[in-house]
């Protein structure tokens, strides 16, 4: 009955038990829609009687009901309570693990510890979820680095579309331009009739399905049945967000009342991402029993509608609802393009749905972004390209070889390592350092040697104590290095500034070393450090000798001297003020908490240093430090990958902006 | 290999609190309350022998008559202060514990009995006890945060044993205990749980309320009642609208979060407000 030339072909509706019973052969588990508990959900199915046969479903803000459907019909509902991500891309995974066996600790973790995952068939994938299943792809396999886990799990999935013949009222596919007709990232693509349904071959293994199928080429009628009923879908469904200029509008409104407004409706409560099947943001937890036997790394689905979610050490960046808000919204819908290519909205509604109090995102784009005729026109900042990160990014163990106590709370370590990415980092850049069972925070390189690097800690939590508390011989594991550094380059020719406080020294100390290194080619170099007290500095004896040796310039100032201290008291904007600068060929690179950074670029755009030559180093909560996480983003930047150094011609009006 | 066994992090580092050489100082004392937080550490059944192989239990008001009146290295304080004794005894405890936590819903916020807070604590006694004169009790429920600098809280009515696992884990290690301050719908939506408030109008107080119970009543179609009290930035008034414009009665959303956290600012005012 199939032949080759021919693409659809028609199944009565008795046989539909005869494709999922053929999806089923070749040890696949067909997951597909169920109702459960008066709900419409994805569940595993075994035989047709498993789907919602004669069931169909209303969809509004804030409600969704199960009514009795059209007779014998399969499919009739707007997409369900699940997105096909749980499978995809599981709540929680495991995805290290370390036991007590032989060996050095690090090297006895296990990374994405092996696990059965069996192939599956998706049955009744909606056109926008296709395009949520590829923006996902994009985001976590899109590199530079892959998620692993997901790759195994996307590998060999089977997709049996069926297009929609009903428009939820929470739908907005046609104004996301993602549906509702299925045109292609298909196997097989079912459109329901009255009597049957026509089926589409879209792959080789699509074909291996409908060969085992009592199936009869579909015929004109049939087909032209099919078009009119998915073209009826489209008519039902007005276009409610216009699309056109909508990023640009979205960034232009950061500032906009209305942020505050939605939050005193929004509960902050974590459902609109958790449906949403494009959302990708996740945690890592740490794991250990209570005989200290074994331990694990957990990476669970987060939001960024969470407190801790923007959460570092002394600090939070997102503690109002209105800050977390605009960061989703913002997020599917302005930077998601810039970072992906894509809106980060498929318009299936599942937000809408299932916001426990009706917040419709679709009024409230167009209350924040009106559809204009005359659009404005900001132009998106352009992507900073990634450096091609090794993939896999793997842990690998550092020895401690030296130990220097800088402050009463923080100490600089010396590793050695082989591993020769590391030994290749660039000033600026940083490692992941993972204590199991304690937590793996982000620490910036302090120095890059031959054989190894070292870390300049403060000890500022649980993690950042322990760490500090590491002796020579002991091993810490790292991944690294990461991020973007410091852009050497441009001090070539040119008088330098490098303006920070207390810990903050630590990420500059690379671009010093590399300036030294440098120096004949710098016309000057000037360093501007300030600390709560002396005896907060980092590199003292290191930075008088440079200073004696009129290497580089050094203006120190604290917050508060002791009774042994001659030098300046104020805060480190007032040593700036009197540095000699020929700001027109003076390049800054400043690291220190945002408040610090900001009030030294007004000082700098005072004298005139261009925004393109004064460059930053941002801290955000990172749990990945390879963009895969989401935690890091500012805007459309992922802190971690594409910075955490920026210009400020880069950052933009994100660099100002509280809560972002 | 340290004292504590941890062999596991490059550092085996024990809460350097502690005396390395000796197992730590654990007390579970309570004041007004119903032990069930207590019965939850009890029914830890697999664990017991890890908890009391890792730490000292010095005294545990449910399970042995011994007292111990410290010092503690850590000190669980179940209940809620209700009378003036206790309110003197918390303070001397405090002064006994290194590590003080709260747990359950009357350590934290008050518990049931708050529910005098709201009301005329004497015309309960009075209509109670024939001899109400008899009766000592503050004329408010309190959390022991009240009256003494707690160092952590677990929260829920009863505590959940996994998180009290988890903060005695992370006591051991040395890492800060896990227990996110997340609404309980992302637990129950990482479960697969369609939102009952969604599907069947059910009130429930899972948007506003903290996770740690594992989102056990929605999981059973039943609604939150909040028994984690309110999480952080718990918008309790956008939830008491929404009640209204899907049909309940400002008594009924009153009733909702008159339970077992009303002693909790966030959802106490919902009472006031909707009585």
């Amino acid at each position: 009955m199939v032949n080759p030339n021919q693409t659809a072909y028609f199944l009565p509706r008795g046989d539909l038990d005869l494709l999922i019973q053929s999806l089923r052969s070749d040890d696949r588990d067909v997951v597909g829609p169920h109702v459960r508990d008066g709900a419409l959900v994805l569940d595993e199915i075994e035989s047709a009687t498993d789907l919602p046969v004669g069931v169909g479903a209303l969809n509004a803000p804030g409600r969704s009901n199960i009514v009795e459907g059209d007779g014998t019909r399969v499919f009739d509902q707007p997409p369900g309570a699940m997105s096909w991500k749980r499978w995809t891309f599981p709540p929680r995974v495991t995805q290290a693990v370390w036991t007590d066996s032989e060996g050095p600790i690090p090297a006895r973790q296990i990374e994405n510890p092996p696990r059965h995952i069996t192939r599956k068939a998706f049955l009744g994938v909606r056109a926008c979820e296709i395009a949520a299943l590829r923006i996902q792809d994009k985001v976590l396999m899109g590199g530079p680095v892959v998620d692993s886990d997901y790759v195994a799990r996307r590998n060999d999935n089977l997709i049996v579309a069926v297009e929609c013949a009903v428009a939820g009222g929470t739908c907005f596919c046609t104004s996301m331009g993602t549906g509702p007709e299925v045109t292609d990232g298909f196997d097989l693509a079912l459109s329901e009739l009255d009597d049957g349904f026509v089926i589409r071959v879209g792959s080789p293994a699509g074909w291996l399905i409908v060969e085992e199928l009592p199936v009869t080429p579909a015929t004109d009628g049939q087909l032209a049945d099919a078009r009119a009923s998915v073209s009826r879908v489209r008519d039902q469904m007005p276009t409610t967000v216009a699309t056109e200029g909508l990023p640009q509008q979205l960034i232009a409104a950061a500032e906009s009342p209305r942020w505050q407004q939605i939050a005193e409706r929004c509960l902050a409560c974590t459902n609109c991402t958790l449906v949403c099947p494009t959302c990708f943001c996740t945690s890592v937890s740490q794991h250990s029993d209570l005989d200290g036997r074994s331990a694990s790394t957990e990476r669970s689905w987060d939001s960024c509608f969470t407190l801790d979610f923007a959460r570092v050490a002394g600090g939070n960046f997102r503690p109002r609802t209105a800050d977390r808000y605009r960061q989703w919204l913002t997020h599917k819908f302005a930077t998601w393009t810039e970072q992906f290519g894509s809106f980060g909205c498929v318009g299936c509604g599942r937000c809408i749905t299932w916001c426990p109090v009706g917040i419709d995102v679709r009024d409230e784009l167009m209350a924040i972004a009106p559809p204009s005729a005359d659009p404005v026109r900001i132009e998106l900042p352009i992507r900073t390209p990634i450096q091609e990160q090794h993939r896999p990014m793997p842990w690998v163990p550092a020895t401690v070889i030296d130990k220097r106590r800088e402050t009463a709370d923080a100490v600089t370590l010396r590793f050695r390592t082989d591993y020769a990415p590391l030994l290749a980092g660039q000033p600026g850049q940083f490692v992941m350092a993972s204590l199991p069972a304690v937590a793996a925070p982000p620490i910036s390189v302090s120095r890059f040697h031959e054989d190894g690097f070292e870390l300049t800690i403060r000890a500022a939590g649980a993690a950042t104590a322990q760490i500090c508390a590491l002796e020579r011989g002991e091993i810490l594991s790292v991944r690294g290095p990461v991020g973007r550094g410091w852009p050497v380059e441009q001090a070539i020719g040119r008088d330098v500034m490098v303006i920070t406080g207390g810990i903050g020294l630590a990420p500059l100390r690379p671009l010093l070393d590399w300036l030294i290194a440098e120096r004949e080619h710098i016309a000057r170099i000037q360093l501007s450090y300030g600390a709560r007290t002396p005896a907060d500095r980092l590199y003292t004896d290191e930075l008088a000798k440079l200073a004696r040796g009129g290497i580089i310039e050094v203006a120190e100032t604290v917050d508060r001297a002791g009774p042994e201290w001659l030098g300046r008291v104020g805060v480190v904007t007032q040593v700036i003020d009197r540095v000699m600068c020929s700001c027109d060929r003076t390049v800054a690179f400043i690291c220190g908490p945002e408040r610090m950074m900001q009030a030294t670029v007004d000082v700098l755009h005072e004298r005139g240093v261009p925004d393109e030559r004064i460059w930053v180093t941002l801290e955000r909560h990172m749990d990945c430090g390879v963009g895969l996480c989401g935690h890091c983003q500012l805007g459309a930047k992922f802190v971690c990958k594409d910075g955490p150094v920026f210009s400020l011609a880069e950052l933009g009006p994100a660099f100002a902006i509280e809560g972002l | 290999m340290t004292a504590t066994g941890i062999p596991l992090t490059p550092r085996p580092q024990p809460n350097p609190r502690w005396a390395a050489a000796r197992r730590p100082r654990v007390g579970v004392v309570k004041f007004s309350s119903c032990d069930g937080c207590q019965l939850t550490m009890l029914d830890l059944e697999d664990e017991l022998l890890a908890i009391t192989e890792r730490f000292e239990i010095v005294e545990f008001a449910e399970a042995t008559s011994n007292r111990s009146h410290g010092p503690f290295d850590v000190l669980l304080v179940e209940g809620s202060i209700s009378t003036s004794d206790q309110a003197e005894e918390i303070v001397q405890l405090r002064h006994q514990a290194t590590s003080l936590v709260a747990i359950g819903a009357c350590a934290t916020s008050g518990g049931i009995q708050a529910l005098r807070n709201l009301g005329d604590h004497d015309a309960f006694r009075k209509a109670v006890y024939p001899n109400p004169q008899w009766i000592e009790a503050l004329a408010t429920s309190k959390p022991v945060s009240e009256y003494v600098a707690v160092d952590a809280e677990l929260y829920g009515c009863p505590i959940s044993g996994r998180q009290l696992l988890e903060l005695l884990t992370a006591l051991t290690v040395g890492r800060r205990a896990q227990l996110p301050d997340e609404a309980v719908c992302a637990e129950c939506k990482r479960l697969g749980n369609p939102c009952i408030l969604v599907t069947h109008g059910v009130a429930c107080l899972g948007p506003v309320t903290r996770t740690g119970c594992g989102a056990l009543c929605p999981s059973f179609g039943r609604g939150c009642y909040g028994c984690f009290g309110p999480r952080e930035s718990a918008n309790t008034p956008s939830l008491g609208d929404w009640l209204r414009t899907i049909g309940y009665g400002d008594d009924e959303i009153a009733r909702e979060f008159a339970k077992f956290n009303v002693g909790a600012p966030a959802f106490r005012q919902m009472v006031e407000d909707k009585s």
